[in-house]
């Protein structure tokens, strides 16, 4: 029998999979904290828990990720952007642009029928275009972050942000706050924000449908509707969408 | 008679007050807050009080910062770019370029025999400007103003390689953890903000004098940083914050002597300090 594993170390969250015959056996996501390596190996711990394995039981590990190389006990790396795409490919064989979008970059990359990457852009130079951008003004809100996407769906009236740089907005979105402006309606406005960041990303290379959108961004359901209004265009949600580079990663691990 | 700038910047206010001959009387800086058209009153009145002049004997007043409209007993708006330019020239007459690095802007200015020619700016990302330092100095725990000082002690400055001040913000965090001296952070995001802001101005030929003024320029560290990226000699003004409301003071008075010469009014009577309202005329 043939198990792989694929590790994502991301800057804020870390993933794990444990696949066997392209089916997922097991699965877990920990937040990565400061110590990338123990990180790693409490994923492992519980990957091979929950499949009720050891490690002798793995054919390959492939790790992913900023913190890739602190994952010692794997067998390859890989690049993220070739394991989002695969991963994608793997649950939407049709889809042939990925939008990511994680904890500090968002990517847009293209996808061949065989799960190839074409092309791909990346912005991990400015937190007003990752998902950072959320976080730090759920945390200006004080809302949950989980219950940023149902909140700004609520919103009639989106405010616009006339910056495009965290920082200032998180002035701006206080100053909206204190004139008494609904949170609704700010959350709104700071999907739409960073949905007009994505969209210029996605049009540097040319989108072609259809398109999944994926990374911890995708569970943010305000965000997913508010980049389908700028690229006017369906987008496919796996349901897992955190999981999805994680789960590339143990695909590369089984063709190695 | 005198004559009045009100500058209102994105994190202070600055007010000048200045007699016929050009002589500085008064200087007030206070921290804008929310309500601009009452700190305005309030600054104004504080100018007036400390140099001792009624306000019916002030001739003219202009305003100028991103809060100009909010200036309600102001005779004229002047753009902070026009008043910076001319404040530095009146300090500096050799001056060519002109750095204003702000609370929530970097500009640089070209100047000719005193007037502007043309300038660059940046206030769209938070890391080319003084906010940088604010943030960062703020997850340190250090005072704005000690930021220089410490800065000078650092031996060894650790490069900082994010751009992005949010992510910056953790990578110093990091280096913290790591047991990194906060003197030698301090340096690195000196250096970092200063080749930014120089990026900017070197879309212009940089020729001497150069001046550098606005908050920032009181961090003696920054200024070497500065120095240390364009490579030549950077002129500070004794109180870099009040160029804008300066240059606004000096205008006021062109600004009377040429109404006057038209035999145009000048509203000195009607002119009130009362206790203004957000929407009060």
């Amino acid at each position: 029998m043939n198990w792989f594993m694929g590790i994502d170390i991301g800057s804020a969250y870390s993933k794990g999979v444990i696949i066997r015959d392209s089916e997922l056996a097991a699965c877990h996501i920990v937040l990565s904290g400061a110590n990338y390596r123990t990180t790693a190996e409490t994923i492992r711990q519980e990957l091979l828990k929950q499949a009720n394995l050891t490690q002798d039981d793995l054919t390959n590990v492939v790790a992913t990720g900023t913190g890739a190389a602190s994952v010692t006990f794997a067998s390859h790396r890989a690049s993220e952007i070739v394991c989002t795409a695969r991963g994608t490919n793997s649950i939407f064989p049709q889809v042939k642009t990925a939008i990511e979008i994680a904890a500090q970059s968002s990517k847009v990359i293209k996808i061949n029928e065989q799960g190839m990457v074409t092309n791909f852009t990346i912005s991990e130079r400015c937190a007003a275009g990752s998902g950072r951008f959320i976080e730090v003004m759920a945390n200006v809100l004080r809302i949950d972050l989980k219950d940023f996407g149902p909140l700004s769906l609520k919103s009639k009236q989106p405010v616009t942000f006339s910056t495009g740089c965290a920082v200032f907005g998180e002035s701006e979105a206080i100053t909206r706050v204190t004139e008494g402006i609904p949170k609704e309606d700010i959350a709104a406005g700071v999907n739409q924000a960073l949905a007009g960041k994505i969209s210029s990303l996605a049009k540097k290379i040319k989108l072609e449908e259809p398109c999944a959108i994926c990374g911890g961004g995708a569970l943010n359901t305000g965000l997913v509707k508010a980049v389908e209004q700028e690229l006017r265009t369906r987008l496919l949600v796996p349901p897992q969408p955190q999981i999805i580079t994680a789960l590339g990663a143990a695909i590369a691990a089984s063709t190695k | 008679m005198y004559f009045a700038g009100v500058d209102i910047g994105s994190t202070m206010t600055k007010v000048v007050l200045m007699d016929v001959d050009g002589t500085i009387l008064s200087t007030i800086k206070g921290p804008t807050g929310p309500e601009h058209r009452q700190l305005a009153n309030e600054v104004m009145r504080m100018a007036l009080e400390q140099a001792k002049v009624p306000l019916k004997e002030v001739a003219y007043i202009v305003a100028t910062g991103y809060g100009r409209l909010n200036v309600p007993f102001a005779d004229r708006q002047i753009t902070e770019l026009t008043c910076h330019a001319t404040g530095v020239y009146s300090l500096f007459p050799n001056a060519r370029i002109a750095i204003d690095i702000g609370g929530q802007d970097a500009k640089c200015m070209k100047i000719n025999n005193g007037k502007l020619v043309d300038f660059v700016m940046n206030d769209k990302c938070a890391a080319g400007t003084g906010r940088f330092l604010e943030v960062i100095a703020a997850t340190l725990g250090i005072k704005l103003e000690d930021l220089g000082a410490l800065s000078l002690k650092s031996t060894k400055r650790v490069s900082i390689s994010n751009v992005c001040t949010i992510f910056a913000q953790q990578e110093i965090a990091a280096r913290l953890s790591e047991g990194e001296k906060a003197e030698d952070i301090i340096a690195g995001m000196h250096d970092a903000l200063a080749s930014r802001v120089v990026t900017l101005a070197r879309r212009f030929k940089i020729e001497p004098d150069v001046v550098l003024t606005g908050g920032v320029a009181k961090n003696s560290g920054m200024v070497n940083a500065m120095r240390e990226n364009l490579g030549c000699e950077i002129l500070v003004p004794p109180d870099p914050l009040i160029t804008g409301a300066m240059g606004a003071a000096i205008l006021a008075r062109e600004n009377y002597n040429k109404a006057i010469s038209q035999g145009e009014p000048v509203a000195t009577k009607s002119r009130r300090l009362d206790k203004a309202t957000f929407f009060s005329q």
